[in-house]
Parts: C-alpha cells; structure tokens; sequence
C-alpha cells in the first residue's frame, strides 16, 4: 500500500505542474496573437472593415455589452439545450442500432450523409414546417449534432477486439453485462470524441438558423451589425460564439478525464 | 492393479470425442482440428505441445464455450458441453480460462479486472472479496491492485491474468501458453508457483505450451500435436516422481524425456517437408 501512494504522490505533482502550463500555454500564444494583430493594423493601417485592431473590438463590445446580453443567452440556451439533447439521443440511437449488425450496416451510409449534409440547408424547410418560433432552433442544433455523435459512438461499439469478448464469453457474460462493462467501456475514448465534436456542431447549427432568418442570436447580430458597418462589433460577436463553443468543449474534456482514466 | 482399476473406473472430467473445428473464411475452409480426442481425469495436470497454428487454442477455446466445435463432442462431467454455443454459468463456473495475450480491460483497474468473473458469476461477500486480496498477494500483485493495466509490466499483467482465471475457484484451469511472453526467469518462477497451486488444490489442468522442458517438468501426460490439418499426433505419460523441482531439469531421466519429445515434434516437422 505505501508504494501505491508513494507513487501517486509523485505523479501528481507532474500533472498539476503540465495542467498548469496547458492553460498557460495556448493563453501566451493568444496575448501575443492579439498584440501581432493589433500591431499590424495599427502599423500599416489596415482598413477597420477588413480587420479592426482588437483593441477597439474588445472596447466597442465591451460598451455594447448590454444590447449583445440578450442575444447571448438566446444563443446560449439554443446551443445549451440542444447540446444536452443531442448527447443522450446520439448515443441511445448508436445503443439500439449496435444491437444488431445489420442495422448498423444498413443506418452508417444514413448517418454518414446527415452528418455531411449542412443543416442550414434544411432551415428554411423547417421553419415552413415548424414556424418562425425562434426556439425551433433547437431542433436545427439537435439534427446537425446528433448525427456525429452517433457516428463515434456506433465507431467505438463495432471497434472490438475480439478478445475483449472471448472474455465475456467465457465467464458467461449475458448480454446486458458484456455490453455495460466491455464494449461500452470499450467505446468510451470514441464516445467522448463523438460529444466534443458534438459541441462544436451544436455551435455550427445554432449559428447557421440565426444567419437565415430572426432577429435573436447572435448569429443574427452579426448579419445585422455588418450591414450597419459597425465591424467591431460582428467581430466581438464572432468571439462570443466561439468562447460559447470553447467553454463547451473543454467542460466536455474536463469530465473525460475524470472518466477517462485508463487513457494514457 | 488396483490403483490401474480404479483409473479405469473413474469417469473422465473432460473428454474430447473426434472433434474437429472448420473456420470458414472468405477464400478457403481452414480445418484448425480434425478428430481430436483426449480424457482428462480429475485432479490430472496435462499438456498440449504443437507448432503454431496446430490448432491448441481453438481446442480449449472450445471447451470453455467461446468457439463451437464443427464435428464431434466435448464432455465436462459426462455432459456434454457448447452444444448451442452458449454454455450455462454453472458449467463456465468450472473452468478458469487464462488467454496467451493478458487480455486484462485496460478500464478497470488490477484489481477490478482479477474480479471480475466474481461480479459476472454473482458471486459477491467478504469471502469472495478477501480471496482476490490473498490470490493478488500470492502473485506479488498486492501494491499494484489500484494500478491501471498500462501502469504496470508485462509479466505482472501476465499474473493478474493467471489469478483472474482463478478467482471463482474453479476446478478446471486451461491455460493458453500463460507464460510465453515471458522471460526466462520469470517463467520458471510462475511454472514454480503454477506446481504449488496444483499441489495445494488438486485442480484438473490443461497446459498448452511450445517449450517441451515446461511441458516434461508440469505433466503427467502430454499430448503432442501436428500442424495442417492440426490434429493429434501422439501421447506422452511423464513417470517422473513428484514433487517436482527446477533441480530435476538435469537429471537423466528428464534429459531422456525432453529428447524423446524433441525427437517426435522434429519428425514432425520433417514430415512436414516431405
Ligand atoms: N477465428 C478464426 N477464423 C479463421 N481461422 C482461424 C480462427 N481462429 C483460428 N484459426 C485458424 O486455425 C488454426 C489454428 O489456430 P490456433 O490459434 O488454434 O493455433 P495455435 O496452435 O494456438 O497456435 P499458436 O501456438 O501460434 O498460438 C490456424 O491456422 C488459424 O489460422
Ligand atoms: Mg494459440
């Protein structure tokens, strides 16, 4: 027992110690891209319509803040909620389809052709079928992040060794028990693969029904803001979203390794 | 005579009737065993020796109700076993299976991995739980059981391997080349504590190996297989006195064994050029 601990003592500190410098690291390279970025436009006076210097971006966006809020939390509970549907869904439909081989056959070609398919395309079918209720957006989100999800979650079902299951096999494993303690563990790493990219569709889809029609979203404030040439501001929104989609990420990436021990 | 009656007597605890096995795969039909037969009685230890390939793990894998045999019969206690491809828990229950590969779930820790036949068996309480901290003792596992499968060596997954396959206490080990991968030393100390085992518990095992030195030193009887088809080609008994230990590997009637045995798997590769 002392060794254990011993040396899980001592691997501890290494993982703080790199933890420290993941953040750490990709924060430098940011400060310093912002300040390229802003010595180049300032230097060589690169028109505000193509790029304004961040600092004016961050300045404007600040003191606009209260007019973006709104459109913010829209955005934000579109992709939230749609997120937290998406997840479950795209992997109970992976759960019942790995059931059987041929459905997995039979469903991948499908499944592969929704995920390629851009879901803005449907969007202004759907909204002749639904409505204008901008909350329907949720279902632009579900569709277009469910499909990934399912795709890495059926991957990581069917990917096997065959092994694994001899081993089920021979302690007599029903069902049920060889799916929950091997091929679902098993999928694990490709199930969380499937999520992450789950969030960053999830963004993609809740965007894209802000482009083509309604006044909430930021996605909306963008094709607005542009048409009003206030730049800064379609730029600050742009970073909004893609700290929205960031934070969803790393909180999803957070939860694998706490999970995800074995991973080395 | 009597002890010979009483064999005689005795029903064998696992016995292999003309089983063949025939993988199909997309361009041929691959005959892996062709009319096995073999008895094994209680409390027996014995080997397997063949060449790559001549089918010694599809044998056991057939036994232990993870492939099912084409032709033929396989009996556990005089029923027979793997008929539908799936064996009832009760008859799994008997036999600890060890894999050539450790073939631990890089998932679950040491520990829980050596467990996890007692959580697929249903077999839960202290007792059961106290067995996995002493087998993981005898092993040398104890410190490592929080470790995860790729925090530790080859050798030790190799043990847990071996202490899964008996955490249920079954009364039939088939062991799949345990120790191949493994060095020398650590080999000859595991085929140690493997005799001590089977000494302490009397339990029927069947061995399969490439080493004919393990094969004289474990068994009271080995079976030496060919290749294409694989099939058996002929049976050793090992009259050497027991208990056994690494001191007799220089001994006379040990060397003659291991020559006799060389000598019969050499022929069959020279049959095999021919
Ligand atoms: N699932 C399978 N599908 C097709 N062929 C198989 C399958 N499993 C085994 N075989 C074939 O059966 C034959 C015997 O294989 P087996 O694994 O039993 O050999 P082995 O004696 O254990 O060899 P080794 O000593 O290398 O482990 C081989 O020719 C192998 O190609
Ligand atoms: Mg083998």
């Amino acid at each position: 027992m002392n060794t254990t601990t011993a040396v899980q003592k001592k691997r501890k500190p290494e993982s703080i110690g790199s933890g420290y410098l993941n953040i750490l690291a990709p924060l430098i390279v940011l400060v310093i891209l912002i300040a390229a970025l802003e010595f180049f436009t300032r230097a060589f006076g690169i028109s505000r319509f193509v790029l304004p210097p961040p600092t004016d971006i961050i300045a404007q966006t600040i003191s606009n803040f209260p007019e973006i809020w709104p459109h913010f939390l829209f955005t934000l509970k579109i992709v939230a909620i749609g997120f937290m549907i998406s997840v479950p869904l795209g992997m109970l439909i992976a759960a019942l389809f790995s059931q059987y081989e041929i459905l997995v056959k039979a469903i991948s070609p499908v499944i592969i052709w929704l995920v390629i398919t851009p879901m803005i395309t449907l969007i202004p079918l759907i909204m002749l079928w639904l409505g204008t209720d901008p909350n329907l957006r949720v279902i632009v989100v579900i569709i277009q992040a469910t499909p990934i999800i399912t795709l890495n979650t059926l991957n990581g079902f069917t990917n096997i060794e065959g092994e694994k299951l001899e081993l089920a096999k021979s302690v007599g494993a029903s069902k049920r028990q060889t799916f929950i303690k091997i091929i679902f563990m098993n999928a694990m790493p490709q199930v969380f693969t499937g999520i992450k990219l789950g969030c960053i569709f999830s963004t993609i889809g809740a965007i894209s029904a802000d482009f083509v029609a309604g006044t909430v979203g930021l996605g909306s404030r963008i094709v607005q803001y542009t048409k009003y040439n206030s730049i800064e501001l379609s730029y600050g929104c742009i970073i909004i979203i893609a700290l929205i989609g960031i934070c969803l990420f790393s909180i999803v990436e957070l939860i694998e390794k706490r999970i995800v021990l074995w991973k080395n | 005579m009597e002890e010979l009656g009483k064999k005689t007597l005795q029903e064998p605890r696992i016995k292999f009737d003309n089983v063949s096995k025939v993988f199909e795969t997309r361009s041929q039909e691959i005959v892996a065993v062709k009319d096995y037969s073999m008895e094994v009685l209680t409390g027996e230890f014995v080997s397997i020796i063949g060449p790559s390939g001549c089918g010694k793990s599809t044998l056991i894998r057939m036994l232990d109700g993870i492939i099912k045999p084409t032709y033929g019969a396989i009996y556990l206690d005089g029923i027979q076993v793997n008929e539908e491809g799936k064996m009832p828990k009760e008859t799994l229950r008997k036999m600890g299976f060890i894999f050539q590969q450790p073939n631990l779930l890089p998932w679950y820790t040491v520990r829980e991995n050596v467990a996890l036949p007692l959580r697929i068996f249903g077999l839960s309480g202290q007792a059961w739980e106290k067995r996995v901290d002493e087998l993981l003792e005898l092993v040398g596992l104890t410190k490592s059981g929080q470790l995860f499968p790729y925090e530790i060596s080859g050798g030790m997954l190799q043990r847990a391997g071996v202490i899964r396959a008996m955490v249920h206490d079954p009364e039939i080990l088939l062991m799949d080349e345990p120790f191949g991968a493994l060095d020398e030393l650590t080999r000859e100390q595991l085929n140690m504590e493997l005799l001590d085992i089977w000494k302490e518990t009397r339990k029927t095992i069947i061995f399969i190996t490439h080493n004919v030195e393990e094969a004289v030193l474990l068994s009271s009887r080995i079976y030496i297989m060919g290749t294409q088809p694989g099939r058996l080609v002929s049976t050793v008994n090992i009259d050497l006195p027991r208990p056994r230990s690494l001191k007799m590997i220089t001994q006379p009637e040990f060397i003659s064994y291991k020559q006799k045995l060389t000598k019969l798997i050499g022929d069959l590769d020279l049959s095999k050029i021919k």
